[in-house]
């Protein structure tokens, strides 16, 4: 998998001409916040897998009905939002799961639930930046500086080297 | 919220039979992401894999489609 950066788009043009690689470079960008949504949602990784696994078959089945100025991430989350739906709409209709279910899922259908969920998303305690660490005198302001010249310069030399040797 | 009373405002949400007020809160619960759930690195990457694998086996795409192999120096290339 390349370490270059490729825009959706790019991948999406590259899928339409069989391209697995471009195919597999979307499942990795995407895969896992499909599944995390599935599971905080439906609170079953075996469900949240076969979400993912079949928005995924149809993306590949479908790459060459898909429309101009397709919009892959928009397709994968509207996907994955119907996918949870309608596998929650199934799992209803199996009684085995119904006291499971009004425990876990259907409590969060409540309007306290949903008025809480709606509530602005406390700011997580991250690790320092290296501005925040220049600022607290922790590292040198020349550290970072010389780090991304070195890698820079690495990346020219490796760039010189490819294009010397095709 | 009852099961019951939940599965029929999914049934007609699917049918695209809901009503506007239904439609909201099924929205609402849709876009609301409040728990963790974090999966260690390993997991995460053994899942990755065997997902992709269930794909692969289900779309039989490698043998339609086999990867050519690259030539070394682009494979140096993509590490950078």
């Amino acid at each position: 998998m390349s370490r270059t950066f490729t825009p959706d788009q790019e991948l999406i043009d590259r899928l339409l001409l069989n391209d697995t690689d471009a195919f597999e470079e979307l499942y990795c960008r995407y895969w896992y916040s499909l599944y995390n949504y599935s599971v905080k949602k439906l609170q079953s990784s075996t469900d949240a897998r076969q979400i993912v696994k079949d928005i995924f078959i149809d993306l590949w089945e479908k790459r060459h009905t898909l429309p101009a100025n397709f919009s892959v991430s928009q397709h994968l989350y509207s996907s994955v939002r119907r996918n949870v739906v309608t596998c929650l709409n199934d799992k209803l209709e199996n009684a085995d799961y119904s006291e499971l279910l009004e425990q876990q899922i259907a409590a969060g259908f409540t309007v306290e639930a949903l008025q809480d969920a709606r509530k602005p998303v406390q700011k997580k305690q991250l690790a320092p930046t290296a501005s925040e660490l220049i600022r607290q005198n922790t590292i040198s302001r020349e550290q970072p500086r010389n780090h991304v010249l070195n890698m820079a310069s690495m990346k020219w030399l490796v760039r010189m080297v490819a294009a010397k040797l095709d | 919220m009852k099961t019951e009373i939940l599965h029929k405002k999914l049934e007609r949400y699917v049918n695209g039979e809901a009503m506007p007020a239904e439609t909201r809160q099924i929205q609402a619960w849709l876009s609301c992401t409040t728990s963790e759930t974090e999966l260690s690195a390993t997991d995460k990457m053994k899942l990755e894999a065997d997902i992709l694998k269930e794909i692969q086996d289900e779309t039989a795409y490698p043998l339609f489609y086999p990867k050519q192999e690259k030539p070394w120096w682009q494979k140096i290339t993509a590490m950078f």
